[in-house]
């Protein structure tokens, strides 16, 4: 680049950064001080819910493998794809399957779309239970951090039920059946198995249009609502309970093993 | 200068809360320091590639792979077998052993519980794998027998229920 052009870019770029407009978006500087990457992740509500510094060992990819952030990434894009197909979609049952034949071959990006909201939601359900397992063998379910695993477990079941719930929607023969298999299930419950076979189905026998708009209203809003508000939850506690857990820490045995060696080390310097 | 004027609640000394500093924060000074970096731009980098990598991933599955679509819902013909989405597959596995009421309600439940309850139940405040024997045992064996009753559900279940080899047929859809 000529020296002209590197004059021209730092002014254009200097004009556009002390610019008033620019300035009451972002309060500060470049973060490339440590003032500035404090006040960045202090003054962006977007960033605030991380802290300004992380410990460097419960960072690595091979401690969390970014499972509960891709979870967190999947549930972003599922609500984007998701609100791009409620523009086609109209959950009633005569046109409920010729809305998704038409977003598969007359809308715009619709078949790629829908593909990436059918695999998001599956890669979601492995992420979360992934996320889960590896929690529980670094044991990060441990006080102070009990409650949190709480909230993760009723995060684990809205995802369940958020990817249960879509699969009726297309209204063909998988969904069809496996939702009914599904609401069969709950009239096996002890003592109230009608009264829930109801409340899931909006009917007595089968799967029909009462049960297209529950499912529809679930999947749409209720659940999501549920999730955002636990995920909220979720990883404000991450905070407040300390930030990750981090690698667990020496065993019992090997505890003793350096207060041991720390003696023999202290008996050695006294003689 | 007039100086007597009512302590209203405009003038009078009022106090907020800046912060509440725990006692550890600042009077144990011999604890280590963590080992510790910025998030800018340490981890917003990691989680940025992660978002691109996953999405990059999903772009180009959704482009080779359609999501299934089978023909429109029918009410009269019932698919044998009709299986539940794969991560109930596990469940339904059970209802070949277990009657309903316990393979579809009360099992689940009590595992949904169980889960919950974890860090209730489990009092050992070691977070060290050989501390943990038994708990890390127990907990391997329930996943390991949720990850073969999904796949068995999945890959090896046919027509009736009835045992059948992936290379024979699979009955399967995601």
């Amino acid at each position: 680049m000529s020296t002209m052009n590197r004059g021209l870019l730092d002014k254009a770029s200097a004009a556009i950064t002390q610019s008033q407009i620019w300035r009451s978006i972002f309060r500060h500087g470049y973060p490339d001080t440590p003032l500035n990457q404090s006040l960045v992740m202090m003054g962006n509500v977007f960033l605030h819910l991380h802290p300004v510094k992380v410990s460097r060992k419960a960072m690595k990819i091979t401690y969390t493998w970014c499972l509960g952030g891709m979870s967190f990434f999947l549930f972003l894009v599922l609500t984007i794809t998701g609100v791009f197909l409620m523009f086609y979609f109209v959950p009633e049952q005569r046109v409920a399957y010729t809305d998704i034949e038409q977003i598969k071959s007359a809308v715009a990006f619709g078949n790629l779309v829908r593909n990436m909201h059918r695999w998001a939601a599956h890669l979601m359900v492995v992420t979360v239970t992934l996320h889960m397992i590896r929690v529980f063998y670094h044991g990060a379910y441990k006080p102070p951090r009990e409650f949190n695993w709480v909230v993760g477990v009723v995060l684990f079941l809205t995802t369940l039920l958020l990817s249960f719930t879509g699969y009726l929607l297309p209204w063909d023969q998988i969904g069809y059946w496996a939702i009914t298999v599904g609401s069969n299930m709950a009239s096996y419950a002890p003592l109230l198995g009608v009264q829930a076979h109801n409340a899931l189905a909006g009917q007595s026998v089968g799967v029909g249009q009462p049960t297209l708009i529950r499912f529809y209203t679930l999947h749409v809003i209720a659940l999501p609502l549920v999730g955002a508000i636990l995920m909220a939850v979720h990883f404000w506690r991450i905070r407040k309970d300390g930030g990750e857990a981090g690698p667990p820490p020496p065993s019992r045995r090997e505890l003793e093993q350096a207060r041991a060696q720390q003696d023999v080390a202290a008996v050695g310097s006294l003689n | 200068m007039a100086t007597t004027e009512p302590r209203t609640a405009a003038t009078q000394k009022r106090y907020r809360t800046l912060a509440v500093v725990k006692q550890e924060a600042i009077t144990r000074v011999e604890r280590q320091l963590e080992d510790s970096v910025f998030v800018w731009p340490h981890l917003l980098v990691r989680e940025f590639l992660s978002a691109v990598l996953m999405t990059v991933v999903l772009t180009i599955t959704s482009i080779v792979i359609d999501a299934p679509l089978e023909a429109h819902s029918n009410p009269n013909l019932t698919p044998n077998p009709a299986k539940a989405p794969w991560y109930f597959l596990g469940l339904q596995e059970q209802l070949h052993y277990f009657p309903p009421t316990v393979a579809g309600v009360l099992l689940p439940g009590f595992v949904l519980v169980a889960l919950a309850l974890l860090p209730y139940v489990d009092r050992n405040p070691s977070r060290a794998f050989e501390d943990r024997k038994l708990s890390i045992t127990l907990f391997t064996i329930f996943a390991i027998y949720f990850a073969v009753t999904v796949l068995a559900g999945s890959f090896f279940r046919g027509s009736g229920w009835v045992w059948v080899w992936p290379w024979q047929h699979i009955y399967f859809n995601l």
